[in-house]
């Protein structure tokens, strides 16, 4: 630009028309509007571009005043542009300041869009004298579509990468809680044990025995959710969908927590209605409704309440739990369902555990096709917990597996224990004895086998670790379901293991195994889980219970 | 460095503070927030040396306007911004994420805007005080080092001797965007804009 293109005057008119019909001729070349004015702002030329996509023949654009013909141009301010370029100065017009100099409709688009236009204007001069202005638009509409589009890729790939830092830096908050939290029961654990084994005659013994008995429950809670977390993530995480009365469910939640809430003075109210049953696992609904509980009872202060309500509202059945508690920053409220987010994670936080309950039980509500919502108006304003299920058929469930009525009994049976860890086997043997059952312990499969083998213990029912050393559980029972004998191939045996998972399960059950029961054992469980098993016991069994309860 | 007397130095300073006024007003009112621009300082160079004088102020490669005027005063005048200045100035002004300048076209185009609107209305302040009528081209922008610029000005356009070079502040939504105006002059030029200048300041007392 503003290169001295010397031209050698040949004759001033003649070269005067050349110049003008070789500019037309560029003019209408160029694929950008290009039009001049004369000092007054009347158009001059209107070249091919502007006449194709204004729709203005050049017979009609020129010698018409600029802003009569396009009076947007003065009403938005731009007519100064010419006022300047009458004074000599360039002008560029930015696309992204002045959108566009010439309204022109895109072709094909509804609703008024214009193209958008970079323009330059400028004077025209004569000699020391300007005569006039020229114009140039180009259409840049595609580039800024581009830009925008880039624009926002780049703007989606910045939050991509600012959402993994963020889970990040959550997740190694995480491992900072989870050390503090796996941490925290054990020193009570260990803490307590030490000072049992060193004071002989602790007044406080009993104490001392809550207190290791509710740090390692708090303890298991805390490995099952982590588990349950690691499944869900996994995809692991499988339902054993019965139809099930989730007004049940809610109960058996209540009861678990009523003794914590009763603990800190809070009441549960409750308004249950008859409900339609749902399709669901039990045991993980249940887990739903208890988390939910637990969480109202961690946060709601002595003196607060805590309300259940359970309705059915069209095909759901929609759970409320609604607490008196801190509630929940409205900001931190779209987090709550986050795994590892905690509203306070800073180590001098007040309240425990892990930040996983509520992301499982969101898990859980969606696995089972519902929805779970947060609302609190701030905090210390309460928190309300709602879940949706849909509704199932209305036929009445079966009784889970071994809810039996009357007392149950184990009294003069004979039980075979495999287990190889010492103080399992131990723990095993105690319980039986204590319901009063007759046991034999052996720490192999090949112990086991001898004893089914001999005529001096004949249990009728068989109790096994499957991970024991040498032959484990499945490879037993294998054994003994193939035995020639047909008392060894009918032993109920149960698997009592470590291995919780439902693939375990499956693979025990299948393996030749009547029942499943994960580790760690809860009595009342595993003595009705034998007891149920009784049908399958041997006549001569029955004969000898019988005689046994003449003895009591 | 030609030394400017204190005189000299405040009417100049006067005289483009009310050019980057007129400047600001546009901004202002083109983009619909309130735009500061302040001139702090102005120093003359021989053309030789403002390649180190301004590579000791912007080390990275810079976005430069470049605008040559013509008439009675003649020269090339440019706006140099570093990238990141030129980008953050971008945003500021049309609210919304600059792209690598060397991909994004419409912040090339933004600042090539802003730096014809800032060398019009500074050479345009000039041109009124000599009573004379200033042309300019077209407003160009490259993206290359400070001391390639300076070289291409050198090679190109013989005879211009001295460099005017104006610190300029961009203030906007509570940020700050620093630049530098250089205006290359012939010494004639050079001569009768500062004897225009000082007579100026003199009118005015």
């Amino acid at each position: 630009m503003g290169a001295q293109t010397a031209v050698k005057t040949v004759a001033g008119t003649e070269l005067d028309l050349v110049t003008l019909g070789a500019t037309q001729w560029i003019n209408d070349l160029s694929n950008r509007g290009i039009f001049t004015t004369n000092t007054a702002l009347v158009i001059c030329s209107w070249n091919a571009w502007l006449v194709a996509n204004t729709g203005l023949a050049a017979d009609c654009a020129i010698g018409r005043s600029l802003f009569d013909l396009f009076p947007s141009i003065r009403d938005r301010g731009f007519d100064r542009y010419y006022r300047e370029a009458l004074g000599g100065e360039s002008r560029i017009l930015s696309e992204s300041l002045h959108k566009y100099l010439i309204p022109i409709a895109i072709k094909g688009v509804a609703g008024g869009v214009e193209m958008s236009q970079s323009t330059r204007i400028g004077p025209i001069r004569s000699g020391d004298a300007i005569v006039g202005t020229v114009t140039a638009i180009d259409d840049v509409t595609e580039r800024v579509v581009m830009e925008r589009e880039l624009r926002s890729r780049i703007a989606a790939l910045d939050r991509a990468r600012l959402i993994a830092e963020e889970n990040s830096r959550l997740k190694d908050e995480f491992l900072a809680t989870l050390s503090h939290e796996i941490r925290t029961p054990l020193n009570a654990v260990l803490g307590w044990t030490r000072i049992l084994r060193t004071q002989q005659h602790l007044k406080s013994r009993d104490h001392a025995l809550d207190v290791i008995e509710r740090n390692a429950a708090s303890q298991l809670r805390l490995i099952e959710d982590l588990l349950d977390t690691a499944r869900v993530i996994s995809g692991k995480l499988r339902l054993e969908v019965r139809t099930v009365r989730f007004e049940d469910v809610v109960q058996a939640a209540i009861e678990v927590v009523t003794p914590a809430a009763t603990a800190k003075g809070i009441p549960i109210t409750t308004s249950v209605d008859v409900l339609p049953t749902v399709q669901g696992d039990a045991d993980r609904l249940q887990q739903v409704v208890w988390n939910l509980l637990s969480n109202a009872v961690k946060f709601t202060a002595r003196g607060g309440h805590i309300n259940v309500s359970a309705a059915t509202a069209g095909d759901s059945v929609v759970l409320t739990v609604r607490d008196t508690g801190e509630g929940i920053d409205r900001e931190f409220l779209p987090y709550v369902f986050d795994r590892f987010r905690q509203a306070d994670a800073s180590t001098s936080r007040r309240q425990g555990g892990l930040g996983l309950g509520l992301a499982l039980v969101r898990q859980l509500v969606e696995l089972h096709g519902g929805t779970v919502t947060a609302d609190s108006a701030g905090i210390d304003t309460g928190t309300i917990f709602t879940v949706r299920l849909p509704a199932g058929q209305s036929e009445s469930p079966p009784k889970a597996p071994w809810a039996r009525d009357g007392a149950v009994t184990i009294r003069g049976l004979s039980v075979l224990v495999v287990e190889d860890d010492r103080d399992g086997r131990a723990m095993l043997v105690t319980i039986l004895k204590n319901y009063g059952a007759r046991v034999r312990a052996v720490a192999s499969a090949a112990s086991a086998l001898r004893i089914l083998a001999g005529q001096r213990f004949k249990p009728d029912v068989l109790l096994s670790d499957i991970g024991l050393s040498g032959t484990d559980g499945l490879a037993l029972i294998e054994q003994i379901r193939g035995a020639a004998s047909a008392r060894m191939r009918r032993l109920p045996a149960i698997a009592v293991t470590a291995y919780a998972n439902p693939e375990d399960r499956d693979r025990a059950l299948r393996a030749g195994f009547q029942a499943h029961l994960p580790k760690p054992i809860d009595a009342q469980v595993l003595i009705q889980l034998i007891d149920q098993l009784r049908p399958r016991l041997s006549a001569a069994v029955k004969r000898r219970r019988q005689t046994a309860r003449v003895a009591t | 460095m030609l030394q400017l007397t204190d005189v000299q130095q405040d009417a100049l300073i006067e005289l483009l503070n009310i050019g980057f006024g007129r400047a600001a007003a546009s901004l202002s009112q083109l983009t619909g927030h309130r735009v500061l621009l302040e001139v702090p300082e102005v120093s003359i160079h021989l053309v030789s040396e403002v390649a180190e004088a301004l590579e000791r102020v912007v080390r990275t490669d810079v976005a430069s306007v470049h605008q040559i005027f013509s008439g009675p005063v003649a020269g090339d005048a440019l706006l140099i911004l570093d990238y990141q200045g030129a980008s953050m100035l971008k945003e500021l002004l049309t609210n919304e994420p600059a792209l690598p300048l060397s991909i994004d076209t419409s912040a090339r185009e933004v600042i090539t805007e802003v730096g014809n609107i800032l060398l019009n209305a500074c050479l345009g302040t000039f041109g009124n005080l000599l009573q004379v009528q200033v042309s300019f081209s077209v407003p160009h922008l490259s993206l290359e080092s400070v001391g390639a610029i300076l070289e291409s000005l050198r090679i190109n356009r013989r005879g211009l001797e001295y460099a005017l070079i104006v610190h300029a502040g961009f203030r906007l939504r509570e940020a700050e965007v620093k630049g530098y105006l250089v205006i290359v002059l012939s010494v004639a030029s050079l001569d009768r804009l500062i004897r225009e200048v000082e007579e100026w300041e003199h009118r005015q007392r």
